[in-house]
């Protein structure tokens, strides 16, 4: 295909934010930070695969790409031409100035879905469509099959009236249903054929991206199967991009040509699906792959299952965000003090007669306790096989003074995302050693 | 036009009477999972028979003129025990006949009901969807308003404010509609805030359909069944709150009421004349037994939350 | 039912611990009397893992759900069959030394079906137990997880509790009296007041002691770290993972004969999913307990399972060995939901779906169930239902239900 290399959306360095609010006047205490800096394109007539955990922002970005929420920074670009894209690295790269800041500001007004306006929006709109997971939630129980089908049709005036109905029979042959099923309620299908007719909506304006939210989770194997034949047989007649996002792995890797894994709202590792399986480079991927069940005994046999819980959305470790579960953490990965806490609070009464922490930055901090010997049990602790030799190797500063324990990490710098060959990339500081 | 295209919209015409038909069953399949409950069912015949009183008023008794809703007053009669000739639920000690007051008081209770029901229905709506939709401080600053409303209790609040105003029947409208448009506000802001999170409404958004589009075709169609519930048993509610309030003098004296027949006939009591309050009085109890029986039938078939439990 | 007829078969001779024997669960509906399971009948072998595997709507949490009577009935119907079940318990009648009762196993032989809702409510959580799908609505948001799992002991473990806090032997009148209604909490007025004031108050200090030692003790065997600090907390303040080792301590503390565990997994992340199945394999094999493993995984089910026994619309289809059927399934829809999978073997846009959708299960007609999607029928699929036999002569323990192999 000769549009193949045509990007269709481009995702730079997006950052989606909620804010935490607690007591009677709503006071914003914190931000869970959802999505924290994710970059990738997506060409024309391929699929892109977005894989994680639950809570790893995947579906979040899935719905700044719909245009469901509003990003708290970065931009997605839809449609942009190539000499644009050329133009947008280049100011990333350059501090020169060659790219001026109108130049910039004038691309973000013609195609940044969050910028954009009137006929340029409408055109993002038409051909950026989703699916989402549950198709009971997704279909209003009180409107016909018909009804909803034909609704985009309608909404955007693509066909005079009296079009509407046989267009609106074609897309359901297109998705396996018929005529026949028109005039029904959703509550009258399975869900198998419920999750067509959402694909049908989504195809009613021909778009040219559908982001894909778990479209077959909530299916059994065998329809599973049907849903994903349909999605394939779709975009090769009609050249569809997919974002297909799921946390299944055996589905992303029949189903994308690129992946995008995703852990604590970061991208950890991206890159061609055959790479990525065949030699996963982050640990995260490597645990996660030893995980699913049919795909074990494979490349990662012997990869021992995860540990602990994901760390708090809300206070994001610093440095590589999986160091507080990697089974072969280094010392580069950039610990801070709350990696004493993550690693201690589990053990009994360590934290017991803790009176205050005056922690400075992220890598600095002074425990007060009530006792001096509970200050001392914090000290034996640091030392102990709690804490892993790569931890103790940043450690710069360990000093007890009577009830004060002061602790300092060396500062590490956020990992960034580092090529590995064959275009993929992962977040990771054992790359290329 | 070609062959194929008229075959084609044949057919499709064809299909549209079918959506008509899906639509008139679904609509059936309601009644009848309705009509399954044995009491609900004796409330719906009380409350047809109701209806068929209220509407058939000037047919079953002679209107009085030159207003039918002001009691006709047969001081010869009065005091008249029921079964007397021409005074079938005999007569109060003004004279009025019960019987007529009973027919007429439906009337007048139907008017109260239907007018204070639909007008608080569009602004307890409206204003709950405004603070569901908006959101923040609008949402909060309505809602503290409302709060303020439901602290006071319904009957005490109607009250005060129909002394306020005079007594009249058109005041009694007023009072309850200031009273009873809170909880549709509430409702209505629950279900918008909890309809507005469905995938369904994210969909249309991403079809680029106008918020006020989604508003009518996806928020509103399915968060309205509360409402209708609520509403149904408001209608019986309204006469019992309004009857208290015209028992105690708030309405206009003479009018065909059953709060004012029985605030008519209380003084006979003691003498044993028993009649004059028992029949209106029955009939207030009837009516807002029969739309509460209705309304809870309609809540078991239309709340989702009973819905899931099937 | 005569003892004859509910013993008769080799059931439970040799070393079965339950066996389901024509299971038939029917619920009412509008339109008619659905047939969810269908006759119904496999062994769970002692100290086995038996997985039971199928899709939504295939009738195999209804019947997990059977094994503890926890089919409302109405709308459920128990229209026939019976689930005997082996417990560790001496048989009543010959207390241990063998007789016609319980097949000369000298253990207490039970049908689950026929069994009193007191009697059921002694072997629940004790003798067999059971692992919910979504921990967080199996768990009760009121109450700590000390008080949830400590219910358990309370309510099975009484003597237990008292051996632990060393005052089983020195327990005599009033104070008995008082912490045996302390422990079953049913607790009144006066007796709490009685309670407070020595020397009841040193003995309940004891117990509580006691419960919490053993509920601790419960939480750390399925590797809840810092078990004694996740006690006092809510299960709201706990993440999936840890609700579902909470229930499964919970569900383990009396050490049952039998775990049900349905899709105890479904609602984790998958390096959540694999630790929870360690655990549960884990614990099956260091006390012996047999597991009934429900799920819709098929590969998940071979990672664990030592049989497995595959459902399809209320029916059994095949049973056998977990890697045998996965290797060599003979089934038309096992192998198809085999192939369904998606894997690299698959060219993109080629995976082989089963067409066409669950039939009805209303009143369902005579034939084979999977006949309306099976790509090798026969003329006589749709007329006789197939039984459910050997493969071969070699291997007995592989059965099908096909007409293919008759």
């Amino acid at each position: 295909m000769s549009s193949a290399d045509k990007t269709i959306l481009s995702v730079k360095n997006v950052k989606k934010h909620f804010p935490i609010k607690e007591g009677v006047f709503q006071k914003v205490v914190g931000q869970v930070h959802a999505v924290d800096g994710v970059n990738f394109d997506i060409k024309e007539g391929e699929t892109v695969g977005l894989v994680g955990e639950s809570g790893c922002g995947k579906t979040t970005i899935g719905r700044c790409v719909a245009g469901l929420e509003a990003l708290t920074e970065g931009n997605i670009y839809f449609d942009l031409p190539s000499d644009k894209i050329a133009l947008l690295e280049d100011s990333e790269k350059q501090d020169d100035k060659k790219v001026s800041a109108e130049q910039i500001e004038e691309i973000g007004n013609s195609y940044d879905i969050g910028k954009i306006e009137g006929d340029l929006f409408n055109h993002y709109r038409r051909n950026c469509q989703m699916v989402f997971q549950d198709s009971f939630a997704s279909l209003s129980p009180r409107q016909l099959v018909s009804d909803i089908v034909s609704r985009p049709l309608r909404v955007h005036n693509v066909c005079p009236e009296n079009e509407v109905i046989p267009r609106t029979i074609n897309l359901l042959e297109q998705v396996g249903l018929g005529a026949q099923h028109l005039y029904r309620f959703p509550h009258q299908f399975s869900g198998g054929q419920r999750q067509r007719i959402s694909i049908a909506r989504a195809l009613a304006l021909d778009p040219k991206l559908i982001v894909l939210d778990e479209p077959t989770s909530a299916l059994d194997v065998s329809v599973q199967a049907q849903i994903l034949n349909l999605l394939h047989d779709l975009q090769k007649k009609r050249g569809l991009a997919y974002l297909f996002i799921t946390h299944n792995l055996s589905v992303i890797r029949h189903m994308a040509d690129k992946i995008v894994v995703m852990y604590l709202g970061k991208v950890v590792e991206a890159g061609n699906t055959e790479d990525i399986f065949a030699n996963p480079q982050h640990p995260y991927t490597k645990a996660l792959l030893a995980a699913s069940p049919d795909l074990q005994s494979e490349v990662t046999s012997g990869m021992a299952a995860l540990d602990g819980a994901i760390p708090d959305p809300a206070r994001p470790p610093q440095g590589c965000s999986f160091r507080t579960r990697c089974p072969v953490a280094q010392p580069e990965c950039g610990w801070e003090v709350d990696d004493v806490v993550r690693r201690l609070e589990h053990k009994d009464s360590i934290f017991n007669f803790l009176k205050e922490v005056d922690q400075s930055d992220a890598f600095n901090a002074k425990f007060t306790f009530e006792t001096e010997a509970a200050a001392n049990q914090l000290m034996a602790a640091m030392k102990s096989d709690d804490i892993p030799d790569a931890m103790k190797k940043m450690v710069s500063k360990l000093n007890c003074d009577a009830e004060h324990v002061t602790v300092s990490f060396k500062p590490a710098k956020t990992v960034p995302l580092i090529a590995c060959g064959n275009g993929s990339s992962a977040r990771c500081v054992l790359v290329n050693k | 036009m070609t062959q194929d295209s008229r075959t084609n919209s044949i057919v499709i015409n064809g299909l549209n009477d079918s959506a008509f038909k899906v639509r008139l069953n679904r609509n059936l399949e309601i009644i009848q999972s309705v009509l399954a409950n044995p009491t609900t069912v004796i409330g719906l015949v009380i409350v047809i028979l109701m209806l068929m009183m209220a509407l058939l008023a000037p047919v079953i008794t002679e209107p009085n003129m030159p207003d039918p809703y002001q009691m006709p007053r047969d001081w010869q009669a009065a005091r008249s025990a029921p079964l007397t000739p021409g005074h079938v639920l005999g007569t109060t000690n003004r004279g009025g006949d019960v019987y007529y007051g009973v027919v007429w008081g439906a009337r007048t209770s139907l008017k109260l009901s239907l007018i204070v029901v639909c007008l608080t229905v569009v602004l307890g709506v409206t204003i709950g969807s405004i603070a569901g939709i908006v959101g923040g401080k609008v949402d909060e600053v309505l809602m503290r308003i409302v709060d303020v409303f439901l602290s006071i209790p319904e009957l005490i609040f109607a009250l005060a404010i129909a002394a306020i105003l005079g007594p009249s029947f058109t005041n009694i409208i007023l009072a309850l509609v200031v009273v009873f448009w809170v909880k549709y506000a509430r409702i209505m802001r629950a279900q918008v805030i909890r309809i507005k999170q469905r995938d369904y409404v994210d969909a249309a958004r991403i079809m680029g359909d106008s918020k006020i589009q989604i508003y009518l075709k996806d928020i509103l169609p399915n968060s309205f069944s509360p409402v209708m519930v609520q509403a149904t048993l408001d209608m019986g509610n309204i006469v019992l709150v309004g009857a208290t309030l015209s028992f105690i003098g708030l309405s206009e004296a003479g009018i065909a009421e059953w709060g004012v027949l029985v605030s008519e006939g209380q003084a006979g009591i003691s003498a044993g004349r028993w009649w004059a309050s028992t029949f209106p009085g029955l009939m207030v109890f009837l009516w807002a037994l029969a739309f509460n029986l209705v309304g809870d039938g309609l809540r078991d078939v239309l709340d989702p939350r009973t819905e899931t439990k099937r | 039912m005569s003892p004859d007829t509910i013993y008769s078969s080799d059931s439970l001779s040799g070393d079965l611990i339950a066996s389901v024997s024509d299971l038939k669960v029917y619920f009412q509906s509008k339109q008619g009397m659905v047939h969810s399971v269908d006759g119904v009948s496999f062994d769970i072998v002692d100290g086995e893992m038996m997985g039971l595997v199928g899709e939504t709507g295939c009738g195999k949490s209804v019947t997990a759900r059977a094994f503890m009577q926890l089919i409302q009935t109405p709308p459920g119907v128990l229209a026939g069959g019976s689930i005997h079940f082996k417990s560790q318990k001496q048989c009543k009648k010959c207390t241990g030394s063998g007789c016609d009762d319980c097949s000369n196993t000298g253990r207490e032989i039970v049908d689950l079906l026929s069994l009193t809702e007191r009697q059921i409510r002694e072997l629940r959580g004790d003798r067999i137990a059971m692992i919910f799908q979504d921990p967080g609505k199996a768990l009760n948001p009121g109450l700590t997880i000390r008080s949830q799992v400590a219910e358990v002991f309370q309510e099975h473990r009484e003597s237990d509790v008292f051996e632990r806090a060393g005052i089983a032997d020195t327990m005599s009148g009033l104070t008995s009296y008082l912490l045996k209604q302390y422990v079953r909490q049913e607790t009144n007025f006066i007796t709490k007041l009685l309670l407070k004031f020595p020397p009841f108050s040193l003995a309940r200090k004891k117990v509580d002691k006691a419960i919490n030692g053993l509920v601790s003790d419960a939480l750390a065997e399925t590797q809840i770290p810092n078990a004694n600090k996740i006690m006092e907390r809510f299960p709201h303040e706990l993440s999936g993972g840890m609700k579902q080792r909470v229930m499964i301590a919970q569900a383990i503390a009396c050490n049952p004969d039998l775990l049900i565990a349905d899709e105890p997994t479904t609602a984790l992340d998958v390096t959540v999913q694999a630790r929870v199945l360690d655990l549960i394999k884990d614990l099956q094999k260091r006390h012996k307990t047999s597991v009934l493993y429900i799920s819709h995984d098929l590969s998940l089910v071979r990672r664990v399972c030592d049989r497995v026994a595959v459902m399809y619309a209320g029916k059994i289809v095949e049973t056998g060995d977990a890697e045998t059927i996965f290797i060599n399934p003979k089934h038309p829809y096992t192998q198809g939901l085999i192939k369904a999978l998606p894997s690299m073997t698959h060219e993109r846009g080629k995976l082989e779906a089963i067409e066409g959708m669950v039939p009805e299960l209303i009143e369902p007609k005579a034939g084979c169930r999977f006949a309306s999607r099976c790509k090798q029928k026969k003329a006589n699929c749709d007329k006789t239902d197939p039984e459910l036999k050997a493969v071969s002569n070699k291997d007995k323990s592989h059965k099908v239900s096909c007409f293919l192999y008759e």
